[in-house]
């Protein structure tokens, strides 16, 4: 009983304490440096538009929670945290697995899409091949694609 | 090729070896038929000697899977304006004196599509222990929709164009096509008959289902059995 009692006390010291203004400035330069470098992939033609909301939802995310510590707080208690860090190590694995998925779905459409291009090329080169063994005008005898 | 000659799809990927013994066969059995190569990648002289058997071949870029090679034909098939299409494997376990059987039923117009199966009648064909129990479990799949096939890894079919306009789409497996795709074409009201064959024990060395395959198989094609039955189920072809 006792011991339940100081793991309930410790719990309590650990979510009321005070947030550093070091992790704070951290976290916001962060989330600033994350946003930017979305921006200057995108403006550089080196990412997509359409790969950048999950990126973009990250790092407003972490803003909001460094300016929002309270809210972060509020968070650590629902999913029964016992510290912010650990929230935010939580929200982290999400973010992950959310775009290990999102990448899935792209991944599974490319997929598709290849399978289709690549069996238009094989008949599209039997078809020239054919058209070729017939001597219809126009086909030449170089090689095919 | 005129749209009544029936044609035939034979995925093959590095089956130099085996091929030629195939079209060998083809040719003894004196069928009228269009054979189609549908060489998926080999890095050995598959389509060359499929084309020196007299075959028409098709050369994938690369290697897409076994259904994605028999999509291939069916592709090819659909262009062609055909109007009954078979399908074998180039391992030599199809027999071409069994492809008869399979055809007569889709010609004559009682079925969209013959699935040939081991099983049927009683022969001399023996299937490994865990392949048997993959085809007991996909069988039961099968029956779940009111589909009784007693040998739903069979390769060996013939269709109409119905069926290849169905099969011609995204949704057939560029894997293992089987139970899901014979349930999907089922759930669509299409006429699927069994024809009992006669089949040779298949002369690959390794086999499309050693190592760690089976599990994931019966895993994929229970997954994709369950998709094909919520579709159509969404489709209100039930």
């Amino acid at each position: 009983m006792t011991s339940e009692l100081q793991i309930e006390q410790l719990k309590a010291l650990m979510l009321s304490a005070p947030e550093s203004v070091v992790t704070r400035i951290i976290a916001v330069v962060l989330s600033v440096a994350l946003a930017a470098m979305v921006l200057w992939l995108v403006r550089t033609r080196r990412l997509r538009e359409e790969f950048t909301p999950l990126w973009v939802a990250a790092s407003l995310g972490l803003a909001l929670l460094s300016l929002r510590f309270d809210l972060l707080q509020a968070i650590t208690r629902a999913i029964g945290a016992w510290t912010p860090s650990a929230t935010l190590f939580f929200l982290g694995m999400v973010f992950l697995a959310v775009l290990c998925l999102n990448y899935a779905v792209r991944l599974s459409r490319a997929g598709l899409q290849l399978k289709n291009l690549a069996q238009e090329v094989a008949l599209m080169r039997h078809e020239i091949q054919d058209l070729r063994r017939r001597g219809e005008p126009g086909s030449s005898t170089g090689p095919l694609l | 090729m005129s749209a009544a000659q029936p044609l035939l799809i034979i995925p093959a990927c590095n089956e130099a070896s085996r091929l030629p013994a195939v079209l060998e066969g083809l040719e003894a059995a004196g069928l009228d038929l269009e054979v189609v190569v549908v060489d998926d990648g080999s890095s050995d002289a598959t389509a060359e000697v499929a084309t020196a058997g007299g075959a028409e071949v098709i050369r994938h870029p690369f290697n897409l899977g076994y259904g994605a090679a028999l999509q291939t034909g069916y592709k090819y098939a659909l262009a062609r304006g055909a109007k009954v299409v078979a399908q074998m494997d180039a391992d030599g376990q199809h027999r071409a004196d069994q492809l008869g059987r399979l055809l007569g039923p889709v010609q004559s117009g009682e079925a969209d599509l013959v699935v040939g199966s081991r099983f049927l009648e009683e022969t001399a064909y023996r299937m490994g222990p865990l392949k048997g129990l993959g085809r007991r479990l996909f069988g039961l799949f099968g029956r779940w929709v009111g589909l009784r096939i007693t040998d739903p890894t069979s390769g060996f079919q013939a269709m109409n164009r119905r069926v290849l306009e169905l099969y011609g789409a995204d949704f057939f497996p560029t894997d293992f096509p089987d139970i899901d795709v014979l349930v999907a074409a089922h759930r669509r009201g299409l006429r699927i008959r069994e024809c009992a064959v006669r089949m040779d024990p298949s002369q690959r060395k390794s086999s499309l289902h050693s190592g760690l395959r089976p599990p994931y198989y019966v895993y994929r094609t229970a997954l994709a059995f369950w998709v094909a039955s919520a579709r159509a189920h969404k489709n209100g072809t039930r």
